[in-house]
């Protein structure tokens, strides 16, 4: 099976085929070659002893995140957003520096009040600059843009309630 | 003594846990989205106190009242947060004949306000930060105001005397820009507080933030503890303390206890409270404000005195007196850190970051505390502060201290969701933490730096990508042939059949 793995931002191709052996896999990164020893922890955890007789040894779980088919792996106390086969979410886009192209709204990410506004309709903004402030589990919180790009609607004014999910801000 | 806890989450967790070592029974309330909440199933009875918007549960006083009368508890610990200062929630206790296990309300009235705090402190002689006893109403005239700001000195603040969380308060360099900054906080004030008195203080360039814990009993005695250092905060919100404070000496600690001993004594102060303080780069230290509960950060004292303030805090509730050594009190033994696990996004300006915990694993081993107040399988909802765990970490020295708190962070394994730890463990190597270099514009200085180059908090080498990459693919292959043979919860479900197969042959 092969896949594209995108992890923190960086895609890698990824091909596994069981290998002889209870546990062990053949798996190529990139055109890199491994021998891999995996043991399933739990639901989402891996033990992974990497490349034979002094095999790297380390525990890595890959956990679903939200709704949107997104997964955390976690590392060594480290959690770094991934996904498989192009299930790309718009933060792995910004993250690899703000290509989206198209309308991108900037959503509530849960229910929350608009505190105050950062940029207003024609302003120019960078990708991950922030756009609005809203609180929510009594914290403000700066929502920034998916991209870099103009601010093309502000759709909400500051005191407003928003529930998660609408649309505060479009960059285009 | 049934204990009711009128608080949820960790903290709630926290004092069930000393109520079960005094072999107290506990009474647990909870709103609607906290029915599998780990408090609930830890206390000896839960209560129902209604939805899960916290006005209409943790914060009314009548539900708290009822779930107490109906569940038979006849004392209430109001934890931190929602209604612990809350002085009309411990008069109500009171009168329902309820022992509200922290201060009297007299004195979480008059230290809760910010005027009525600073001037107990003078009266106890200690020293505040320079600035006006009294308000400027709207009816006195800037050049009034700009006479009293020269006998201060420059630089000085601007603050609204109804203010809070940054508003009505303004940063005046010099006298040229006095009259506009008194103008803006006036304004910001009366908008959005209705009252548009001001007052002035003077900007301690420095500072670093340094507490006092104390205890005081209904006998007279009030005994302070070796400080906290709890100088990084993101946003005035303090994210890890630690004590002792490497700013501290044990003449100035000395100086520092008595001071805050004072003020607590010159109020009858009962029970625990917190005297906060700004220590100036010169050594010299002012009274700040006073908290009149329990704090978030009190396990670090616990840790180096080994006495446990929720203990405490229940036995004097009970009338009991304080028969602490003082010595002890005063003289930390090792060092200890604090982190505080919040369910928030680091990489994204640390946006609250809810949802379904699909596995956790805290850190344990020497030297380790989890103060934890979730389980895997736990909804975290939005309605509340997002704090889901304190780690605390102990040793004989500080350098030992964050080498034991990086490794524990670096085992601590939350599944699910995002969480604050990458970016403690990217703090501890920070070498003007390391050297103890900071005061508490430290940590926004850093985080605004960092955030020009935009680089994430769990960046991952080229091998470790290499590795996560791998471990992404064989778990997509197993899924995928799962597929076949069935998912994780229906293997799960044949082992436990087989299991109870085997058991039956037997």
């Amino acid at each position: 099976m092969t896949f594209e793995i995108d992890i923190n931002g960086r895609t890698r191709a990824v091909s596994i085929e069981r290998a002889a052996g209870s546990g062990l896999f053949h798996v190529t990164v990139d055109g890199r070659a491994h021998l891999v020893d995996a043991t399933r922890i739990g639901d989402y955890g891996l033990s992974l002893l990497v490349d034979g007789e002094a095999a790297v040894s380390r525990e890595i779980s890959v956990a679903p995140a939200g709704g949107r088919g997104e997964l955390l792996i976690a590392m060594d106390g480290r959690a770094v957003p991934a996904s498989v086969n192009a299930r790309r979410t718009g933060r792995a886009i910004a993250d690899a520096g703000g290509h989206a192209h198209g309308d991108q709204p900037v959503v509530a990410p849960m229910p929350g009040r608009v505190v105050r506004l950062l940029v207003a309709v024609g302003d120019e903004v960078a990708a991950r600059q922030g756009v609005v402030v809203v609180e929510a589990m009594k914290m403000e919180n700066e929502l920034r843009s998916p991209k870099a790009g103009r601010i093309k609607e502000v759709a909400v004014t500051p005191g407003m309630s928003v529930e998660s999910g609408r649309v505060l801000v479009i960059v285009e | 003594m049934k204990i009711l806890i009128a608080n949820r989450g960790e903290i709630a967790v926290r004092v069930i846990r000393a109520c079960r070592e005094m072999v107290l029974p506990t009474v647990a309330v909870f709103s609607d989205c906290d029915r599998d909440a780990r408090h609930v199933r830890e206390a000896d009875q839960a209560v129902h106190i209604g939805p899960s918007d916290a006005a209409r549960s943790y914060l009314r006083v009548e539900a708290i009242i009822d779930a107490a009368r109906r569940s038979g508890a006849d004392a209430v610990h109001p934890g931190y947060g929602f209604l612990a200062e809350n002085a009309g929630f411990a008069r109500a206790c009171g009168d329902a004949g309820l022992t509200f296990i922290g201060p009297s309300p007299d004195a979480i009235c008059r230290m809760g306000s910010k005027t009525g705090a600073r001037q107990a402190a003078v009266r106890a002689g200690v020293p505040v930060v320079p600035g006006t006893e009294e308000p400027f109403d709207a009816s006195v005239p800037d050049d009034a105001i700009a006479r009293v700001a020269a006998d201060i000195g420059y630089p000085l603040v601007v603050k609204a005397v109804a203010g809070g969380g940054g508003k009505g308060m303004r940063i005046v360099a010099d006298a040229t820009d006095l009259s506009a900054a008194i103008r803006t906080a006036r304004s910001e004030a009366g908008s959005a507080f209705g009252d548009s008195a001001v007052y002035l203080e003077r900007r301690i360039l420095h500072p670093r933030h340094v507490e006092v814990q104390l205890l005081g009993d209904h006998h007279g005695t009030v005994i302070p503890f070796a400080e906290r250092e709890c100088s990084i905060q993101r946003r005035h919100q303090k994210v890890v303390e630690e004590s002792p404070s490497l700013a501290v000496s044990p003449e100035l600690r000395a100086r520092m206890t008595e001071a805050a001993a004072a003020v607590a004594r010159s109020v009858d102060y009962t029970n625990a409270g917190t005297i906060e303080f700004l220590l100036d780069g010169d050594g010299s230290f002012y009274f700040l404000e006073m908290n009149t509960r329990l704090q978030v950060e009190h396990p670090v004292t616990e840790m180096v005195t080994s006495i446990d303030l929720v203990q405490w805090q229940i036995r004097i509730a009970r009338g009991e007196r304080l028969d602490i050594d003082p010595v002890r009190a005063v003289t930390p033994h090792g060092h200890a850190i604090e982190c505080r696990i919040y369910a928030e996004d680091p990489d994204e300006g640390f946006m609250p970051s809810p949802g379904l915990i699909r596995g956790l694993r805290p850190a344990s081993g020497p030297g380790i505390r989890d103060d934890g107040g979730v389980s895997a399988g736990y909804d975290v909802p939005v309605y509340y502060d997002s704090m889901i765990a304190k780690l605390v970490a102990w040793a004989a020295t500080r350098d030992e201290t964050i080498a034991r708190m990086s490794r524990a962070l670096g085992e601590y394994q939350v599944l699910g969701i995002r969480t604050t730890i990458p970016f403690f463990l990217w703090l501890m190597r920070q070498p003007e933490y390391r050297e103890g270099r900071y005061d508490t514009t430290y940590l926004d200085r850093l985080l605004a730096d960092r955030r020009v180059n935009g680089t994430s908090f769990s960046e991952l080498s080229d091998e470790d990508g290499e590795l996560a990459a791998i471990a992404a693919g064989v778990d997509a292959f197993l899924r995928a042939s799962a597929g076949v043979t069935g998912s994780p919860e229906r293997r799960q479900s044949t082992r436990w059949k087989q299991a109870a197969r085997r058991e039956a042959l037997r």
